[in-house]
């Protein structure tokens, strides 16, 4: 497969959810309800607390995003240009299955 | 700081489940974003199965068997600790093979070539094994006692009491060890020659056996003339050498170690994980090689004894994967960053 699976492969059954926190912080920099709160509006997902840390905390390991300053309890996280390289790749190559996915059912199915 | 609000208690309670290195990095954070969920829904127990799993998930992070620790500079020391945990368990059982396999290779007048080198590579690796271990308790007792007369030792109080408060069970439930080795005293001594070590191997691994047999069974129902408080000595050792291991391992991560120490720490780990390997293999070898089953060994049986096995293998793969780990977080990390104090 591709390379831009590396960055994502250690996080295991939470590449989904990844990709969702690192597709909201690429709108600005929230704190944790807040991310919950969008991605719940985008993608209709409700990211549960437990989960939510894990990642971050992964995220944050691998360079992918940067704990801000807390503002009192709420410490803001922003997208890091490396999170940024790995969230763009990840959609180009979802873009290009998608393309392919589409062409093929088009093809086959007549399904657009 | 967290506020003292029913939420606030409750947020803390199932914050619980983390370790206490990602309660102080995430813990505040963690508690406001819960606070706020129950503002929504305040009972809601996929949620607290979600944290509770989460927590023990960041717990297996934190003990150096996993690349995402959220304190990647102190995973030497908790692959360390966790090591020991498993190695001193690991050598309990090693001890108990071993004296089986000699007493069973001194009762015999032939030997094959295969199962003397087998018992030959167990005798030198359980050996090795519990100098290792011995030498890193001595160590780790050392600077603990040292840290704690210089007035630093606070959080080494609770796990240091432990240790040396499983250890002296541990001694007083074999306290009849002196005498017996008094009783086979002639064993090791005057007549003695090296190029028949067979008494002298039959004495060492009896008594190891009757030091580390009851340690390994679970239940010991006791012989008969033996006083009633020995039966339960017996049966609450394994539960003792367990709280020692554990013990040890918190007194592994905390104690301020020699600087030198520390820059071996992974390479500690690589020599037990090859240490138990070894065993391991030699072991396979010693029954595949014609040693006696454990049909024949009348206390454990051929269930426990494959149970033991798979226990081993076990035990070498965790700690090999945590050597590697170790091993990747000194390559990645300054020394100087390796262990913050």
């Amino acid at each position: 497969m591709t390379t831009l699976e590396n960055p994502l492969a250690g996080l295991g059954r939470n590449a989904g959810a990844a990709i969702l926190i690192l597709s909201s912080l690429a709108g600005g920099e929230k704190h944790g309800y807040a991310l919950v709160k969008d991605v719940q509006e985008f993608a209709g997902v409700h990211l549960p607390p437990g989960t939510l840390y894990q990642v971050l905390a992964r995220l944050e390991s691998r360079g992918m995003i940067l704990a801000l300053e807390a503002d009192e309890r709420r410490r803001p996280y922003r997208l890091t240009a490396q999170g940024a390289t790995v969230l763009a790749e990840y959609i180009t190559a979802q873009q290009r299955v998608l393309q392919i996915g589409q062409a093929r059912l088009k093809r086959s199915w007549s399904v657009a | 700081m967290i506020g003292d609000s029913d939420d606030a208690r409750r947020a803390m309670r199932l914050i619980r489940w983390y370790p206490r290195g990602w309660r102080q990095r995430y813990g505040e954070e963690f508690a406001d974003h819960l606070e706020q969920e129950f503002a929504v829904r305040r009972v809601d127990y996929r949620r607290s199965l979600n944290v509770a799993y989460k927590g023990l998930v960041a717990r297996v992070d934190d003990i150096g068997l996993s690349p995402n620790s959220v304190n990647p500079a102190g995973r030497t020391r908790a692959a360390l600790g966790t090591s020991f945990v498993l190695m001193a368990l690991m050598a309990v059982f090693a001890l108990n093979f071993w004296s089986w396999a000699m007493i069973l290779w001194s009762a015999r007048t032939y030997h094959p070539i295969p199962v003397d080198a087998t018992t030959g590579i167990l005798t030198a690796t359980t050996g090795l094994l519990l100098i290792v271990l011995g030498f890193m308790t001595l160590i780790v007792i050392v600077c603990a006692v040292r840290q704690i007369v210089r007035g630093r030792g606070r959080p080494l109080v609770a796990p240091f009491v432990f240790a040396v408060g499983s250890g002296a069970f541990l001694y007083y439930s074999v306290r009849w060890l002196p005498n017996m080795l008094a009783r086979y005293s002639h064993m090791f001594q005057g007549g003695y020659r090296w190029t028949h070590p067979g008494p002298a191997a039959y004495g060492l691994a009896f008594i190891a056996h009757r030091v580390t047999q009851p340690w390994i069974s679970m239940w010991d129902p006791g012989i008969s003339g033996e006083p009633t408080s020995q039966a339960v000595m017996n049966d609450l050792a394994p539960l003792a050498v367990l709280v020692f291991a554990v013990s040890m391992a918190f007194l592994v991560r905390r104690v301020e170690l020699p600087r030198i120490c520390e820059r071996h720490g992974s390479v500690t780990i690589v020599l037990l994980s090859i240490l138990s390997g070894v065993f391991l293999l030699a072991l396979v070898a010693w029954f595949t090689a014609g040693g006696p089953m454990y049909a024949t060994f009348g206390e454990t049986g051929n269930i426990a004894g494959v149970a033991y096995l798979i226990f081993l293998a076990i035990v070498t793969v965790l700690v090999a994967r945590s050597g590697l780990l170790a091993r990747g977080v000194q390559r990645d990390v300054p020394s100087s960053l390796s262990f913050p104090r």
